[in-house]
């Protein structure tokens, strides 16, 4: 039994005090009420007849009122000293309960509640229902964030309301960041109780957390989950080729997490129209990749979902069987050509059929004219009003980057191999009769140079880009090599800001940068469930975090973006239910010797007392006891 | 200072027989009033109804002698009076027989009056109820012709009003029990030695007591019964003893004794007092019924009337 109310010596004294004060009253005889009667010999009959059948009771009736009083005192004294039972913990303790709400979270292979995390809810309420008076208790939700439903509070109450209103997301799991949270937390506040409510889907299993979180914390993890059985496509990406912007492809792969073979079927649809759909057979643990060639899926909304075929097998985790993906429409650029007739710049441009090239004679050049790219092929004017600029061996005055000198026969010594306009593209040994070098300012990128000196460069200031070539392609061997015209397609393409990497799909969980043009400063995103939210915009980019697959639309006074998110995490669709270990700590999987249940003993020693006092109350005023 | 003021109540009004009693304008007793003197004229008249003949000296005596009314034959014997002799019969049966008579004498009727503290207890108390009964038969018996008496006792006889006679001597009997103090302890038999030693002249004894003598009843009875006086019981209670709502520890008082008794009161003792009281009662009630003692128990909190008129009806105090 433990004490943690008044000191023993004291509230000896006090009940030995109240003994002898209530023996005393009780040996002390009250001054009794005077009452006149006519003739007291029959009272006299009546004391003679009652004691001789009652004297023995009542001695005894007035003993037991007398220990009835020392039992009500001895009870109050007890409930003083404020006794616990060996087996409870009275110390104040922080009670730290981690509740995993990431994607793998959705599976429904539970009992009990409609899917894990539903689980994980009802086991962090039964742990706060439990807890102590002097227990301070946090709640925190985490996925591949961490968020705090409150600080640390003795009223589990005002959290349980918060927990109810929380939902598996379809985020990500990052428990070591929610274990440093839990670290840093716990780190003053000893002793400690780590529950961590999870399924362990993210724990890879040789995964051993090497996490320091104090001496007198004890860990506990409620695992939750039954099953491992899932097919998920874990990656689904629309790309278009470099050299034909109509040209697409389509990745998909579909990951078996089944220790059996099973029979699926895989779909594509485009704009909700079915496109094409594929039988698949998969063995067990086996991840099937597949190409789509794009041609017919330009500029739609690409969905991809898997379906299990296999009658008797069960995939308990849908989030992933769906997969988005977007292909942006086709741009076309206007392209004006100012030049006395250069055959190899025309031919490569002519290759690319996605411009629309207007040949442009110098004595016709009209600076207020408007496309979305002039190229001033040896020729020298004032520049227009918009659009980027390219240009060739430009004359001195007219030169976008001051020209320095002129070298005879340069030898390209450095390149920037990493810039967008050398991409496949090699300047070793190019022969060149003559070159101008430039000059350049700061912000300024030397895509080309001999020996320190630009031959070849670029300027992105303002919205606008400019390229400079300090030579006459027509005195080099550059129109002879395949690079020249993909040097060509890599400028247009450097003016078109369109790269050819995998086309805005983005993961959960993740706040997205999604570039807007530029003198844009605010931005709405509809959220895949229709909800409309403010996307802030920062350095031409529109930012804003999404957890939930589907098609975002990127509202903004230019137009509407479209992109879509997916979970494609390999290692959250491996819904497999695991264990967590520490490097330094214990953990255990059951919180049976966990005694949340303070039970306040005095309060029942109190009542007890009340109920003798009410008692005696009773028998004394029914006479029952006197 | 008496313990009962007495109010001087108007002579005149009781000169006519006819004339209905009504107090002096200066009467201000609660128990004697005018009301109280209506009741009486009412019970006079039932008693009237309830009794036969309107004679004066209505009470007869069980002796046969020279009054007027024919009681009864018997066989004459020399040196009867031959006036008496019963011609009619003489004639039909050619033997002798006598004419008796009823003989008509005065009657006495004695009030014994319980004085005692234990009479005086409480407010209502017994002895307001008791003097009112007395007054009330009293008044029956000065109506009647009867010579009435009344005697206050506790532990001796305390006063005594001398017998008197006519109706108009019911101020008188007012007067006298308006005054008397409250007595002591109740000791019958000694206050009934001292009470027939001077009273020679038998009669109708009513005793109005609650009969509280630690020393018994019995024997004060039984000294009446021997001087050959008709004792007539009529035992007064209060039923607010018997309904003791105090409970708990408390000091028993002996209002006459001053003995003092230390108890806790519970239901259960109440009970057992009830039921003490009653064969207490009933001892009494049972030793009147066997030597054939006319007996009424009265509470306190009875009607008066119904007291008065069950007297009446039980027989023995009109006859």
């Amino acid at each position: 039994m433990q004490l943690t109310g008044l000191p023993i010596d004291t509230v000896t004294w006090i009940a030995a005090l109240a003994a002898v004060l209530i023996t005393v009253l009780y040996i002390l005889k009250l001054r009794k009420k005077s009452v006149e009667i006519p003739f007291s010999p029959l009272w006299s009959q009546v004391m003679t007849t009652k004691s001789r059948r009652t004297d023995w009771w009542r001695r005894l009736k007035r003993l037991f009122s007398w220990f009835l009083h020392l039992l009500i005192a001895a009870l109050l004294a007890a409930a003083m000293l404020g006794p616990h039972f060996d087996d409870e913990v009275i110390d104040e303790r922080h009670v730290l309960i981690l509740v995993d709400n990431s994607a793998s979270m959705n599976a429904t292979d539970v009992t009990g509640g409609h899917d894990r995390f539903d689980v994980a809810r009802s086991k962090a309420r039964e742990v706060l229902e439990t807890i102590g008076g002097d227990d301070r208790v946090m709640v925190v939700m985490f996925n591949n964030r961490v968020q705090p439903l409150g600080p640390f509070v003795d009223d589990s109450s005002l959290i349980d309301a918060a927990l109810r209103e929380q939902r598996a997301t379809a985020n990500p799991t990052d428990l070591e960041q929610a274990l440093s949270f839990a670290a840093d937390s716990l780190r003053d506040r000893q002793p400690a109780e780590l529950i961590i409510i999870t399924d362990g889907a993210s724990i890879t299993d040789d995964t051993a957390f090497d996490i320091d979180l104090g001496e007198h914390t004890r860990v506990r993890h409620l695992k939750v989950g039954e099953s491992s059985e899932n097919l998920a496509i874990t990656a689904f990406n629309a790309r278009r080729y470099p050299s034909n912007r109509l040209d697409h492809e389509v990745f998909v792969e579909v990951r078996s997490f089944y220790d059996r073979p099973v029979e699926a079927s895989l779909e594509l649809r485009g704009n909700d129209r079915l496109i094409d759909t594929q039988p698949l057979s998969l063995e067990p643990g086996e991840i099937h990749r597949q190409f789509y060639p794009g041609q017919a899926v330009s500029g739609e909304r690409l969905e991809a979902r898997v379906r299990l075929v296999t009658e008797d097998a069960r995939n308990v985790f849908p989030l992933d069987n769906r997969a988005y993906a977007t292909v942006p429409p086709p741009q076309r650029l206007s392209v004006q050509l100012v030049s006395r007739g250069n055959l190899y710049v025309e031919g490569s441009l002519i290759l690319n059929n996605h411009l629309d090239i207007e040949h442009v004679h110098p004595d016709d050049y009209d600076p207020n004219a408007e496309f979305d790219v002039t190229i001033f092929d040896g020729v020298g004017f004032e520049a227009p009003a918009s659009g980027h600029l390219l240009y060739i061996d430009p004359p001195e005055e007219f030169s976008p980057f001051p020209i320095s000198s002129r070298d005879d026969e340069p030898i390209i010594t450095d390149v920037r191999s990493d810039h967008p306009l050398l991409r496949w593209v090699t300047l070793r040994d190019l022969n060149i009769s003559s070159s101008k070098t430039f000059t350049l300012e700061a912000g300024d990128d030397p895509v080309a140079s001999s020996f320190g000196q630009p031959i070849i460069a670029a300027r992105d200031r303002e919205g606008r880009r400019t390229v400079a070539i300090g030579f006459d392609v027509r005195n080099s061997d550059f129109p002879l090599r395949v690079a020249f015209p993909v040097f060509l397609l890599n400028v247009i393409d450097y003016f078109a800001d369109d790269d050819t990497e995998l086309m805005r799909t983005f993961p959960t969980g993740e706040t997205w940068s999604i570039p807007v043009d530029y003198g844009i400063d605010s931005a709405q995103v509809v959220t895949p469930d229709g909800a409309r939210l403010p996307a802030a915009v920062h350095h031409g980019a529109a930012l804003f975090y999404g957890e939930t697959p589907g098609f975002y639309e990127l509202i903004t006074d230019q137009g509407t973006t479209v992109v879509a998110a997916n979970l494609a995490d390999p290692q959250e669709s491996d819904i497999q239910p695991r264990s967590i270990e520490l490097a330094d700590a214990d953990v255990a999987d059951d919180i049976s010797d966990l005694l949340f249940d303070r039970r306040q003993l005095w309060i029942l020693l109190l009542a007890i007392a009340l109920v003798l006092l009410f008692v005696e109350w009773l028998t004394y005023n029914r006479r029952w006891t006197v | 200072m008496p313990y009962c003021r007495y109010r001087t109540v108007g002579f005149e009004s009781l000169l006519s027989r006819e004339a209905p009693l009504r107090a002096s304008k200066d009467s201000t007793s609660k128990t004697f009033d005018e009301e109280f003197l209506k009741k009486l004229e009412y019970l006079y008249i039932v008693s009237q109804k309830i009794a036969a003949g309107k004679f004066r000296a209505k009470r007869k005596t069980r002796l046969v002698g020279s009054g007027i009314d024919f009681a009864d034959h018997r066989q004459y014997t020399p040196g009867d009076d031959v006036r008496n002799l019963d011609w009619r019969v003489y004639r039909r049966t050619e033997k002798l027989f006598l004419k008796l008579y009823e003989e008509e004498e005065d009657l006495h009727i004695y009030f014994l009056v319980d004085n005692s503290r234990s009479m005086h207890l409480g407010n209502p108390n017994k002895w307001q109820v008791a003097r009112q009964l007395a007054a009330a038969l009293a008044y029956i018996g000065l109506c009647n012709l009867d010579r009435v008496s009344i005697v206050p006792f506790s532990s001796h006889v305390t006063d005594r009003m001398a017998p008197t006679r006519g109706k108009a001597q019911i101020f008188k009997v007012f007067n006298f029990l308006e005054r008397c103090e409250p007595g002591e302890q109740t000791t019958m038999k000694d206050a009934f030695r001292t009470f027939v030693n001077e009273n020679k002249r038998a009669g109708l004894v009513v005793v109005i007591s609650d009969y509280y003598d630690p020393s018994g009843f019995e024997e004060g009875l039984d000294i009446l019964r021997y001087h050959r006086f008709e004792p007539m019981v009529i035992q007064l209670y209060d039923r607010r003893e018997l309904e003791f709502s105090l409970q708990g520890d408390v000091e028993l008082v002996d209002c006459e004794t001053g003995e003092v008794r230390k108890m806790t009161v519970t239901p259960a003792m109440v009970r057992e007092y009830r039921r003490v009281f009653e064969e207490f009662s009933n001892d009494l009630e049972t030793y009147c019924t066997r030597r054939q003692i006319l007996y009424f128990r009265a509470a306190l909190q009875q009607s008066f009337e119904d007291l008065v008129l069950k007297i009446f009806r039980a027989g023995g105090f009109l006859k």
